[in-house]
């Protein structure tokens, strides 16, 4: 028998090194590829899209072009908005103020009550089956119904828009909870229990970090579905806040109001994740090798499916 | 000096139709200064015994006792998978399983990481470790906290000859200048020949099937005749427990 060796050839003899002009040539190539090149891309895209149209609408429907709204008076608006010169009763920082104080009230309570039914329900079978299709009611009802319900009764204060959000986001709290309790690592228990580590400890160093990507899935679903409840709940059944301004540039005929204040919108919740809760996830889940805080994807009908297929499973 | 008293040793997982018989009867004391190696085929109960004798899983009959000098043993366990915590770094791993964060504690952790080959690697996550050198912290984490009785599942099967080579010798020097007591599972029989005084053979279906000593010196060189001999004569038994099997 004969042992022979081949090396595998070099990248070098293979192929000449591409030469100063063809690098330059390639460097278009580079940029395209490049993840910022993408990002940069969306709003020029977008920004193309919309003045393509206005184009279109005005060539077929001329008398169109006072209620279409053009980027250079949103534009305009939004400054307007921005140094706090506006015809609306509140200005923009005291109708965010208002919208914010409302979001974080119904999110803070939807977090822990979530937390607590979604703990209960993973951990006891009784609960969840008691729970389990309420939960999949309130996940189903669309926030604008809550948005009215709650406007019939509280009427105009602050309780029908955070009753609202907790509404919006709560379903999606206990979803997650009850996934994470699920998914506890029994195999580190049982690691922990055959070193005799205390209780104590070990719900602080394995229940708790095991639970986190479970709770921050939640939060950031609880914000962000929390977020457009408000909206609703406001334009029904508010009378100041971000959902009610919208309202009333809508009232007033002012297309630009309405696009420029949900501009704001956008912009404030792109800040949100960007400032608060990308540099917390990066913190608490810096042992993981990549990044993927999205655990349970909530959709309505794709999870009562799982769901069925895991309880047969058990069985 | 501890002691293991094992009687009428059974254990089942499931009812019915799913009912899988893990251990059957199995009668077994184990004292002093012993390394007993555990061999036998794969889903024979080797790491359910492991789990039964550190309070894991509980029998289904029967009784497990684990003394030292009168009182519960303090047991440490390498399992087959190393079952780190992957959201603290090695250190804080090895700090876990400690009775205290003394410097002394500490300083222990960090002269068993050295001892397996990873003191510099203390800071990292064991999701930026190789398979190999989690499974060496899973070694260090049960070394760190001088057990009474040492359990290791297939220590080293997931390393490299060289490295396993020299942890076997640290291994044998640890159990030889502490006299504890080790418990160790393999599936390599020349590795349970090179390092034990005692192997036990168990066989499909759980049973306790030989109990072979070996009173050979130490270090035991592989090539030596008496310890191919012995080897050989573990193989052959393994052999005809197979043909009974089948
Ligand atoms: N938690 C459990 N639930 C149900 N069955 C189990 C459980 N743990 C082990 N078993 C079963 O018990 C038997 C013994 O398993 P065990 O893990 O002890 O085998 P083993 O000897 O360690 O095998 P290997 O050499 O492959 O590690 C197997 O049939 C296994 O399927
Ligand atoms: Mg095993």
């Amino acid at each position: 028998m004969t042992v022979t060796e081949t090396r595998p050839s070099t990248a070098d003899s293979s192929r000449p090194a591409p030469t100063p002009a063809q690098r330059v040539a390639a460097i278009p190539m580079q940029i395209a590829k490049s993840p910022h090149f993408a990002r940069v891309l969306f709003p020029i895209a977008l920004f193309a899209v919309w003045l393509l149209s206005l184009a279109a609408v005005e060539e077929i429907w001329p008398f169109a072009v006072d209620v279409l709204p053009t980027p250079s008076e949103v534009g305009a608006f939004m400054w307007d908005e921005f140094i706090t010169d506006t015809l609306a009763r509140k200005n923009l920082y005291e109708t965010f103020y208002i919208s914010l104080r409302r979001l974080m009230s119904g999110f803070a309570i939807a977090m822990v009550l979530g937390t607590a039914l979604g703990l209960a329900m993973g951990l006891s079978r009784a609960t969840n089956a008691f729970c389990h299709d309420w939960t999949m009611a309130i996940l189903a009802m669309p926030a604008l119904a809550w948005a009215l319900f709650n406007s019939i009764i509280f009427g105009f204060d602050d309780r029908g828009p955070i009753l609202t959000v907790i509404l919006a986001g709560i379903p999606f709290v206990i979803v997650n909870v009850r996934e994470g309790v699920r998914n506890t690592p029994r195999e580190l228990f049982d690691m922990a229990r055959s070193f005799q580590v205390p209780q104590s400890k070990v719900i602080r160093h394995v229940l708790v970090p095991s639970l986190m990507p479970f709770m921050f899935a939640a939060a950031r679903y609880c914000f962000s579905i929390g977020w457009k409840g408000l909206v609703i709940a406001e334009v029904f059944g508010g009378q100041d806040g971000a959902g009610w301004t919208i309202k009333f540039w809508y009232d007033a005929h002012r297309a630009h109001g309405v696009v420029g204040y949900a501009a704001f919108f956008v912009i404030f919740a792109i800040l949100f994740e960007r400032l608060v809760f990308e540099p917390i996830s990066r913190r608490a889940f810096r042992w993981r090798p990549q990044l993927q805080t999205e655990v349970v994807e909530e959709a309505f009908g794709e999870h009562h499916e799982h769901y069925g297929e895991e309880e047969t499973a058990r069985h | 000096m501890a002691e293991i008293r094992i009687k009428n040793l059974h254990k089942e997982f499931g009812t019915g139709q799913d009912k899988v018989v893990a251990l059957e009867n199995v009668n077994l004391e184990i004292t002093g200064h012993s390394f007993v190696s555990i061999v036998g085929p794969s889903g024979c109960g080797k790491s359910t015994l492991l789990n039964i004798l550190t309070g894991i899983e509980t029998p289904t009959n029967g009784t497990v006792d684990i003394t030292s000098d009168g009182h519960v043993a303090a047991p440490g366990y390498v399992f087959q998978a190393a079952r780190l915590l992957p959201w603290r770094t090695v250190t804080d791993n090895l700090l876990f399983v400690q009775e205290d964060r003394s410097d002394s504690t500490k300083q222990r952790c960090q002269r068993y990481l050295e001892m397996v080959q990873l003191g510099d690697k203390g800071d990292k996550f064991p999701g930026e470790l190789s398979g190999g050198m989690q499974q060496r912290v899973g070694i260090a984490r049960a070394f760190s906290i001088e057990p009474d009785v040492l359990f290791m599942d297939e220590p080293f099967s997931h390393l490299d000859a060289i490295t396993a080579r020299a942890l076997r010798r640290e291994l044998h020097h640890m159990w030889d200048e502490t006299k504890k007591m080790v418990v160790f599972v393999t599936h390599d029989v020349g590795e349970a020949v090179e390092l034990s005084n005692r192997i036990l053979v168990f066989a499909k279906g759980g049973s306790l099937e030989d109990d072979i000593q070996i009173d050979l010196p130490f270090p035991r060189d592989p090539a030596d005749d008496e310890v191919a001999v012995a080897k050989a004569h573990v193989l052959r038994k393994f052999e005809e427990l197979d043909l009974l099997a089948s």
